[in-house]
């Protein structure tokens, strides 16, 4: 009971830092989301030693182990679109996925080749 | 009254449907038996099998989308956590990283493009490869059509996962680094579960290519589609 009183808690610290972050936002008519806004601010919290690490760890460890369950009901929304998935839009998953490939083989191999170098150098 | 009896019972469902889901992947662990995946699928068949619209559904799904917004700022912990390694790999992430970000966006944009898709598409397509509530805030700051922003980066997510084990072996890409970094920047939080499934390292190089990922596409994606358009 009194870890999940706690894990209420810390979810009520993180949901007003993601309000301090979309207020930053749309004060400041940045593009970068307010979620991403209060993650570097949490961020720098914790290095800087403002917020403990254990005031929000077990809230923080249970958003991230359970990071999926938030996901589904906005991908259920792609029930609403299976329409334009018939004809021309099967061509939009085809484009995902081979963009996804390129991106995953770029960025793996560009990082790779550079952290071998800098391992060989050591060597 | 009704519409709080619904909302609680759509709420309840997807934590069962989620939990259920989370209980068949460790039964059998296949790419694509991930609970993202799964817990969709049964969500969208029985929606339509019981003749629910989305928005009612979503009456009840709109409680937890609610909670997205504290997710993102809790994926602080990780890179908090691991901030040692990430200092000592910091040129190969953010080069990697970058590189990754830009081919997702041109490659994503340009294929539409050609194929001739209208520019609410191309807008909607250009932030793919990040996590859903970024790729939907750039979507919505573009005028791309939210809803299919989130659908896009979860074909994203699930072809990337999927794929990637093939991917790795084709392109000799064995270091914990190069894995981390392409299935966080291609695929999110979803490769990124998919990386913690091969290694605790090659997890937390794949969130925090996921976290700088998001943050170099939400920075850059404007200025990659003026240039494009």
């Amino acid at each position: 009971m009194l870890h999940i009183l706690k894990i209420a808690w810390h979810l009520l610290i993180l949901y007003t830092i993601f309000l301090i972050g979309n207020w930053i936002q749309q004060t400041f008519h940045l593009l970068i989301p307010g979620s991403v806004i209060g993650m570097i601010i949490l961020f720098l919290l914790l290095v800087t030693n403002t917020v403990k690490l254990s005031c929000i760890e077990d809230g923080t460890k249970f958003m991230v182990r359970h990071l999926t369950l938030f996901f589904i009901p906005v991908t259920v929304g792609i029930m609403s679109y299976f329409d334009l998935f018939r004809g021309r839009g099967v061509l939009l998953v085809i484009i995902v996925i081979l963009s996804t490939i390129l991106v995953m083989i770029s960025s793996g191999w560009i990082s790779q080749w550079l952290i071998m170098r800098k391992e060989a150098k050591h060597d | 009254m009704i519409d709080i009896l619904i909302a609680f019972s759509m709420v309840l469902g997807t934590i069962l449907i989620y939990k259920l889901s989370s209980i068949i992947h460790t039964k059998f662990h296949f790419p694509f038996t991930l609970p993202i995946f799964i817990s969709t699928l049964i969500i969208i068949i029985l929606l339509v099998a019981l003749d629910i619209p989305y928005e009612t559904y979503m009456v009840g799904g709109d409680w937890i989308s609610e909670l997205l917004g504290p997710a993102v700022v809790a994926l602080a912990y990780p890179l908090y956590k691991e901030r040692q390694l990430l200092k000592k790999l910091v040129m190969p992430i953010l080069i990697g990283t970058s590189f990754g970000a830009v081919v997702g966006i041109t490659t994503g944009v340009i294929l539409a493009k050609w194929a001739g898709f209208e520019h609410e598409i191309l807008y909607t397509i250009s932030s793919k490869s990040v996590t859903t509530p970024v790729s939907m805030a750039i979507t919505d700051s573009l005028g791309g059509i939210t809803p299919l922003a989130a659908v896009f980066v979860m074909i994203a997510g699930i072809s990337g996962a999927v794929l990637s084990s093939y991917i790795f072996k084709y392109t000799k890409i064995h270091h914990y680094l190069g894995r981390g970094i392409g299935l966080g920047s291609a695929s999110h939080a979803i490769g990124t579960a998919t990386a913690l499934e091969n290694s605790e390292v090659e997890g937390s190089i794949s969130s925090i290519a996921m976290i700088i990922s998001a943050m170099v596409v939400s920075i850059i994606t404007p200025w990659v589609i003026s240039i494009l358009l």
